[in-house]
């Protein structure tokens, strides 16, 4: 009995760093958070419980509404984006027959990852900047000049240049986790199909995808999360304008919160956004569950 | 008849590398502008966009490189506490939950595991709050800890699945010998667990130095600012204009760059087990 616990406070001591850090830096903010939607409050003189007004307001506000709106438009081009180009990418660099080329695209496509996500996105604002930006010039140089914008500057393409950025979209995780499948396609597969005659095309639809398959429903998962919580873009390069045309839900709680002082509302969208994101890490839990099975 | 068929593949090999070889241009052709202009004063983006022209203004890169340097080093004292953070309780947890079984085991578990689920900025405003409160506000500590727990629950799944794996009868002959778990801990485990160990370092360490939003808000002026944020910052003179600031890009991408040609192997690792296990 004794030498038990002495075995179980052992075991809590190696957990207290664990749970200490967990308890104060994460699950006090998070559950301040959940109760601060229900107040008004701006972290200073005004705080009052209000029930549920900030998310009755939140659901009549034009703005928000906005927000959604467009991150409805960035998450499905984000999904679209990443379930072809990558893909493609990964497929091509798969069946390149010479070692060394092979080796070298695929490290090299992983090179613009280790760059911060920060310097691509200053990056891309130079290159869509001002009436002499690169991009600009570009269209100049092609002789069409009358499709030189002020890319992030007009409301029709402020939202499609911020979806652009980092075209052709291949560096990224997405291309290593489908190149990861495809080398795990048991050679011997490709070898038969080779026999029956079947061509390239034919391979990739009827082969190599429905054994990727897994993979790909984790793209998409992990790609629509991370597609629901985008902004740092906006922030950096439009601050959400100009209007709303590309303003998304958690720049607009970063705003509520910092620019407008409104602590409480700004907690209550992101209470929302965390229920949206919880929904969508549940469903992709089970996918992946289910994939596990098949396998 | 070899021969042919030997030619008609390498035919097709030639246009699938042509079309990765297109898109590896495409996707180089904005960091190659970025080196490229990051030599030249304004005028000489504006009149050769494309293309070197003379005379090179390194000079770029000295002003660029003054503004940048504490802060990069800013970057890495932020960056190693928050590893230290994550490192230290998350070996630790693993270790426990391995060798031994007690009370609650699942439930802990499973209240480390949830955390996956909250995204980082859900709990922004009132982090931000507690922070300032407890006196964080503008400091190394301020700027390291939150991005450090919040690789914790990530890194306790990896080093957990990774102790799981070491041989029983290593630590059965460990305390045969009369080691305690502490020094099981730090004498064997430690040292046999070096793979996972780096694999957490490069995804923890990446995480937290390219952590933008949260950097933002809780620093302000000189003091402890992270490179992240100081490079939004940069702004050339008249003369010097755009070019100052691509020579702060690349200045600022450099230390991640160079680290991932000298450990390409952990670095892939730890960029792929922050998809698939997150």
């Amino acid at each position: 009995m004794t030498k038990n616990r002495k075995r179980y406070l052992e075991a809590y001591l190696f957990l207290v760093p664990i749970i200490t850090f967990l308890a104060v830096f994460k699950y006090y903010p998070f559950f301040t958070g959940i109760f601060r939607a229900f107040y008004r409050w701006n972290a200073a003189n005004i705080d009052k419980f209000v029930g549920l007004d900030n998310f009755i307001e939140l659901f009549k506000d034009a703005n928000f509404g906005a927000a959604f709106r467009n991150i409805l438009i960035y998450s499905a081009s984000f999904l679209i984006i990443n379930l072809t180009m990558p893909l493609f990418a990964a497929v091509l660099t798969y069946n390149i027959r010479n070692e060394r080329l092979k080796k070298f695209f695929r490290l090299g496509f992983v090179v613009p990852m280790v760059v911060p996500m920060m310097v691509i996105i200053l990056m891309w604002r130079w290159i869509y900047g001002g009436s002499f930006g690169v991009l600009n010039q570009f269209l100049q140089m092609i002789g069409l000049e009358r499709w030189r914008h002020a890319w992030l500057g007009e409301p029709s393409t402020a939202l499609g240049a911020i979806i652009f950025i980092n075209f052709p979209w291949i560096s990224g995780i997405y291309y290593l986790i489908y190149l990861a499948g495809l080398n795990n396609i048991p050679i011997d597969l490709h070898e038969s199909a080779q026999i029956d005659g079947i061509n390239h095309i034919q391979r990739l639809w009827y082969i190599d995808i429905p054994l990727i398959i897994s993979q790909i429903k984790l793209v998409v998962m992990y790609a629509l999360i991370v597609a629901m919580q985008v902004f740092q873009q906006p922030l950096v390069l439009t601050s959400g304008g100009p209007g709303t045309s590309t303003l998304t839900p958690a720049l607009y709680m970063y705003q509520q919160a910092f620019t407008y002082d409104r602590f409480g509302y700004a907690s209550s969208i992101g209470v929302i956004l965390f229920i949206v994101l919880m929904a969508l890490t549940i469903i992709n839990q089970y996918i992946v569950k289910e994939t596990d099975k098949l396998d | 008849m070899l021969n042919n068929v030997k030619h008609k593949i390498s035919f097709g090999q030639l246009i699938l590398v042509g079309c990765v070889l297109i898109l590896f241009i495409f996707t180089f052709l904005p960091f190659y502008l970025m080196v490229v202009s990051s030599i030249k004063y304004q005028m000489q983006i504006i009149d050769q966009p494309w293309w070197f022209s003379l005379p090179f203004h390194f000079s770029n890169y000295v002003k660029a490189f003054d503004a940048l340097w504490r802060p990069i080093i800013n970057s890495f004292i932020v960056t190693i506490i928050g590893l230290v953070i994550t490192e230290t309780a998350a070996s630790m947890a693993a270790y426990s939950f391995t060798r031994y079984d007690f009370p609650f085991k699942n439930i802990i578990f499973f209240s480390i595991l949830m955390l996956l689920m909250i995204p980082g900025f859900v709990i922004l405003i009132p982090q931000f709050i507690q922070m300032t409160n407890m006196g964080f506000f503008n400091t190394y500590l301020g700027l390291a800890i939150p991005p450090g727990v919040h690789m914790c629950p990530l890194a306790f799944i990896l080093m957990r699945s990774f102790f799981i794996g070491i041989p029983g009868s290593l630590f059965e002959n460990a305390q045969i010998e009369g080691a305690n778990n502490w020094m099981i801990f730090t004498k064997i485990v430690v040292p046999l667990s070096k793979p996972v160990l780096s694999t957490v370092a490069i995804l923890a360490g990446f995480t937290i130095w390219n952590n933008y939003v949260w950097s933002l808000v809780i620093s302000q002026g000189d003091k402890v600012q992270p490179v992240i944020v100081a490079i939004a910052k940069l702004k050339g003179n008249i003369n010097e204009g755009d070019g100052l600031k691509l020579a702060g890009y690349v200045i600022a991408s450099l230390p991640l760059v160079i680290l991932f040609f000298f450990m390409t192997k952990p670095f892939i690792s730890g960029i792929t087990a922050g998809a698939v296990k997150g």
